[in-house]
């Protein structure tokens, strides 16, 4: 039955874009997939405001200087109801960010993975959905 | 987690489209035989079968739908066209495609290479974990009716129509490229103006919640997204006069038996305000909220619009009742992507970038 199936539904991944998926706005819009980054930096704020969260985090460069960034992030009801609260990203938090700059070369990011000092995964579970109210 | 894959990334590419033009659909297939006007309710044997539930009521009498209730779902709002009329599947066959639905849908992966990796930002942890959940009723399509679950097809648009879609295309085109020429470029849910609050209701990435009130001649339903609540008079009072129009229409609704019925009328006439682009002088739409168990309401919608599809057409989406509160979701407060996207294409426009040609308008699936 399963093996039937298979074949009956092959493909149908192209026909599911008659769903009207709304996000906010879609990210390749915003963000060059030629430009991924991977850094570390230190979390300085973190703004709670709609439709998008946004953290920011202050990057060290090898001569010193420091770069702020911004990192955008998802819209703060979900967030919540993943179990991330205000003091998930307190300042200070240090965290590696790997995403995709802006195109216009600025100093903004959207986060595709958010790994914490300890290793944790913020945003992307290898089980589950990484969100901390999973890892209780 | 499964390790399967089955996502197309053409899929995907297009699924990113949609998320800015939700108004083109896909083309439906070819139609279907002409068929009874009622609705296919496509649900299993079993459900029907079901012992009758006794819907509450209000202390003056009307059915209760209050609560709080959530439309996520994995199952496409379109069949699948190699499903043909397949509208249920059996338990085995179910179970497979909710976990393949789940599978395709699922963005805590990174195959696919950058192109797909840049949109995945949206990751699993910003969605509505619900949305990978397929209807409990064994569908293989939210819509119901015509049998082959597909939007019936197009009809050629009038010269005027056929302009302003060309105009969408363009400004889109130009949106998505990251170089909008202004903030009417921008779509109205990206402006935060109107996005899932307008009807029909539809199942989305987030903020799937929606709370019902009511109180003696009203129904009122205020979807978390975007940030208005509709108050339906359920008195009999007419609509607005024609000449008052509003961005999410005028709303009147009755009750038929223990079904809240509601029709929508008065849309304004901006460009992204109606539902599909349909013309706002024929479109008709339909609106039927069924409470059919204490952890359920079937959210039904019959649509019409000679200038635009061939045939109505209609589906149901079960509303499930939830322990979760709403939430405010202020969408102008922080909307700071309108200014990156604007200056953004702004700079790349004087380090001479251009925008890529709009792929030809009139394409066979805007028809």
């Amino acid at each position: 039955m399963r093996t039937k199936l298979s074949v009956v539904v092959a493909g149908f991944g192209l026909l599911l874009a008659a769903v009207p998926v709304m996000a906010h706005h879609a990210f390749n819009s915003e963000f060059d997939a030629k430009k991924h980054v991977e850094f570390r930096g230190t979390v300085t704020k973190m703004e709670w405001i709609n439709p998008h969260a946004w953290i920011h985090v202050d990057v060290k460069k090898p001569d010193g200087t420091v770069e702020a960034w911004m990192i955008e992030a998802g819209t703060p009801n979900t967030l919540l109801r993943r179990g991330l609260t205000k003091n998930s990203l307190l300042p200070g938090t240090e965290i590696k960010v790997d995403g995709y700059q802006s195109k216009d070369g600025s100093l903004r990011a959207n986060g595709r993975d958010l790994t914490l000092p300890n290793g944790q995964t913020l945003f992307l579970g290898s089980s589950g959905t990484g969100a901390p109210e999973e890892k209780k | 987690m499964s390790q399967r894959f089955l996502t197309s990334m053409g899929g995907l590419a297009v699924v990113i489209a949609v998320m800015a033009l939700p108004a083109v659909p896909v083309a439906g297939q070819a139609p279907a035989a002409a068929k009874p006007a009622a609705p296919a309710k496509a649900a299993p044997a079993k459900t029907t079968a079901a012992k009758a539930y006794t819907v509450p009521k209000t202390p003056w009498g009307d059915p209760d739908l209050q609560g709080i209730w959530n439309d996520a779902t994995s199952t496409p709002f379109q069949r699948p066209a190699k499903l043909g009329e397949k509208g249920v599947l059996g338990e085995d066959e179910a179970d497979q495609f909710a976990e393949e639905l789940a599978e395709d849908l699922n963005r805590d992966r990174r195959d696919g290479g950058p192109e797909a990796d840049v949109n995945r930002a949206y990751n699993e942890h910003w969605m509505d974990a619900r949305r990978l959940e397929a209807v409990k009723d064994r569908r293989t399509s939210l819509i119901t009716d015509p049998p082959d679950g597909r939007i019936p097809p197009r009809v050629p648009l009038s010269p005027e129509r056929a302009k302003a879609r060309d105009a969408r295309a363009e400004a889109n085109t130009r949106f998505l490229a990251g170089m909008p020429n202004d903030p009417e470029d921008l779509s109205l849910p990206v402006r935060c103006v109107i996005r899932t609050d307008s009807p029909p209701y539809l199942p989305t990435i987030y903020n799937n919640d929606f709370q019902i009130f009511q109180s003696p001649g009203y129904v009122v339903i205020q979807p978390e997204m975007i940030h208005s609540a509709r108050i339906i008079p359920v008195d009999g009072r007419p609509h607005l006069a024609k000449g008052i129009l509003q961005w999410l229409g005028d709303t009147r609704g009755h009750w038929e038996g223990n079904t809240l019925v509601v029709e929508t009328t008065n849309f304004r006439r901006d460009d992204g305000v109606m539902y599909q682009n349909t013309d706002p002088d024929t479109y008709k739409i339909v609106e039927r909220f069924t409470r059919v168990d204490a952890d359920r309401i079937n959210y039904e919608f019959t649509i019409s619009d000679p200038q635009t599809w061939a045939k109505p057409w209609s589906a149901m989406i079960p509303w499930n009742k939830t322990d979760d509160q709403i939430y405010e979701y202020a969408c102008h407060e922080g909307n700071y992507d309108i200014v990156h996207l604007l200056h953004m294409g702004r700079i790349r426009e004087a380090a001479g970038e251009t925008v890529p040609r709009p792929r030809p308008v009139g394409a066979p699936e805007d028809r």
